[in-house]
């Protein structure tokens, strides 16, 4: 187990001249296009946007799932070809296998490396007992709340030692009280393992507190729009979320991915449609009135 | 447990906290002295009120039918269906103290049990997998699936002519009818399961290092694993079913022969009597399917 835990920082991932489009009745389709990323060693970075602006598909195309039309992905020099345990993932919907038991979910990689049942059990233990989910080893996930499933899906990802943790919007399915105290977990975790992360989300405080460098991406087809350095001291805590450097950066990020989410809602919405009703009530209620 | 310090803590927060206690369980949930054997019975009442309710119903609607049943047989009701020779259920009851102990009758069911257990099994090992690899590979998919539509309409019971020309002897024929009823069922819910595979669960296997062979056992076996055993459940009715039809036709022993012949030898109380053992017989093998759906996923378990 310190094995992983003290590992020399690697993972360094770079995308470059990527775009992915697909086909469609009306022709291709690009859903990112021209996008250069990139994250160093033991270096924690998000990408924020409209939502499908492809901030996924980009994820998933470094995880290896989808192949990049132009460009190319690669993870210490080597070019990602396929999905690999060097790469691990969390997804949004936790995406446990309900059939295992917490720790068997936790052993499945190192299961899949062929590791001794013996051994991998008690690796599962460890790492289990480390992030303070030992009581709940036995259990199924249907009986985990939604923020245990997710430490859980965490630690099942860390387990095999990766290179490299992609986050797919994590804690997008939580209620805004779990996802904070999940985002406090996820840096403490991170401040540990200095373990490179590539991590979406949608959600602009998420972004600034966890990262060193945020990635703004522009509405579909997406490609970067700005790269914001996050200079905030680390180890971050909640209570720096009220500090002015923190609004600051809050403010410049939420004018960026305004102008995206409106570009991205396109026609969806006009000038009028913004006021909400363009009606004025005068103490009479809706139904009287229309 | 009972320390002072825990009678204390729960003296003091008397007032404090009694919106804490209106918002969940309280902390210290001090396990009082044991509760006494007479308010643990009235708890475990309330807890299983709607189950017993539900039982004590069933045992006086099964009582009732059994008395309508005794009435209209005893007065020969006849209105429009005719209860003038339908057995009484005293009569079924002494025919089934007779037949326990006759050796024929237990035979039939031996056999009957026999030609399902091995039509079934048969049924389950071509099915299941067929039905896995189908979920999996396209073209074995696009293969088989057009003649197993054009197949799967045909009642089992149809098939009898044929099976008694494809082969050689009439059990041959009867558990090949009997594997027929319940390979379809089983073919197309386990199709069925591997199309619901959540594609995100195949990626998070991808992910942690899984190749082809163990995310099929890993990820798209037990994932599949309800809607089999849906299939198992559905074809064992339908094995039954085409079992007791193919044995009146074809038969010489069996449970549905012996029903049969029943009828043909004017022994109306054997005729209900072999009813029953048919309904008890489906009953036992249904549960036992789900006894071993329970055993295989543990995680179903509520």
């Amino acid at each position: 187990m310190s094995e992983i835990l003290t590992k020399a920082p690697q993972g360094h991932i770079e995308v470059k001249n990527f775009s992915l489009g697909y086909d469609s009745i009306e022709g291709p389709v690009e859903a990112v296009t021209d996008t250069q990323i990139h994250v160093n060693p033991g270096e924690f970075v998000s990408i924020v946007g409209p939502s499908g602006c492809g901030k996924s598909t980009l994820l998933n195309a470094v995880a290896g799932f989808l192949k990049p039309t132009t460009g190319i992905v690669t993870v210490d020099g080597e070019r990602v070809n396929g999905p690999s345990a060097e790469r691990g993932m969390v997804f949004q919907q936790y995406s446990l296998f309900p059939w295992k038991t917490v720790r068997e979910n936790v052993e499945f990689g190192l299961k899949m490396r062929g590791m001794a049942r013996s051994q991998r059990e008690r690796a599962a233990r460890t790492l289990l007992g480390l992030a303070g989910l030992d009581a709940f080893e036995k259990h199924y996930p249907e009986k985990l709340s939604g923020g245990m499933k997710q430490r859980v899906g965490i630690v099942r990802a860390l387990a095999t030692g990766p290179k490299v943790l992609l986050l797919d919007e994590p804690f997008g399915a939580l209620d805004a009280q779990t996802r904070v105290i999940m985002q406090q977990i996820l840096t403490n975790m991170w401040q540990r393992l200095k373990i490179s992360v590539l991590f979406v989300t949608h959600d602009i405080d998420e972004a600034i507190f966890l990262s060193d460098r945020v990635y703004c991406m522009t509405a579909r087809p997406g490609s970067i729009k700005a790269e914001i350095p996050i200079p905030l001291e680390r180890p971050r805590q909640q209570s720096m979320m009220m500090s002015s450097e923190f609004l600051a950066l809050r403010r410049g990020l939420m004018s960026l991915i305004r102008e995206e989410s409106i570009k991205a809602m396109g026609g969806e919405i006009t000038d009028l449609g913004m006021q909400g009703l363009n009606i004025e009530l005068h103490g009479h209620s809706l139904a009287d009135v229309i | 447990m009972s320390s002072p310090a825990i009678l204390r803590q729960s003296e003091d927060r008397m007032p404090a906290t009694t919106a804490i206690d209106e918002a969940g369980p309280a902390p210290a949930a001090a396990p009082a002295a044991a509760p006494s054997f007479g308010t643990l019975a009235l708890r475990w009442y309330r807890l299983n009120r709607a189950g017993l309710r539900a039982i004590a119903i069933g045992i006086i609607s099964l009582l009732a039918f059994l008395l309508v049943w005794h009435l209209l047989t005893t007065y020969r009701v006849v209105f429009f269906v005719r209860f003038t020779n339908v057995p009484s259920p005293l009569a079924v009851y002494a025919s089934f103290t007779k037949a326990i102990h006759d050796p024929k009758f237990l035979m039939h069911i031996v056999l009957s049990c026999r030609r399902i257990f091995i039509g079934f099994s048969l049924a389950a090992i071509v099915g299941v997998p067929l039905g896995l690899i189908m979920g999996r590979f396209k073209l074995v998919h696009e293969i088989v699936f057009p003649v197993a539509e054009v197949l799967r309409p045909i009642p089992a019971i149809a098939w009898v002519p044929m099976a008694i020309m494809l082969w050689p002897t009439n059990e041959q024929s009867i558990v090949y009818i009997t594997f027929l009823g319940s390979f379809f069922p089983i073919l197309v819910n386990t199709l069925h399961g591997m199309s619901l595979v959540d594609p995100v669960l195949v990626r998070a296997a991808q992910c942690l290092g899984a190749r082809e062979r163990s995310i099929f056992r890993e990820v798209y076996f037990p994932a599949s694993l309800p809607h089999i055993f849906t299939g198992l459940t559905v074809g064992m009715g339908v094995a039954w079913v085409s079992l007791i039809a193919a044995e009146m036709i074809s038969g010489q022993y069996g449970i549905g022969y012996f029903t049969w012949e029943a009828y043909s030898l004017v022994q109306y109380a054997d005729i209900a009597l072999g009813m029953i053992a048919i309904g008890v017989l489906g009953l036992g093998s249904s549960m036992l399917i789900r006894g071993a759906g329970q055993l295989v996923m543990p995680w179903r378990l509520k």
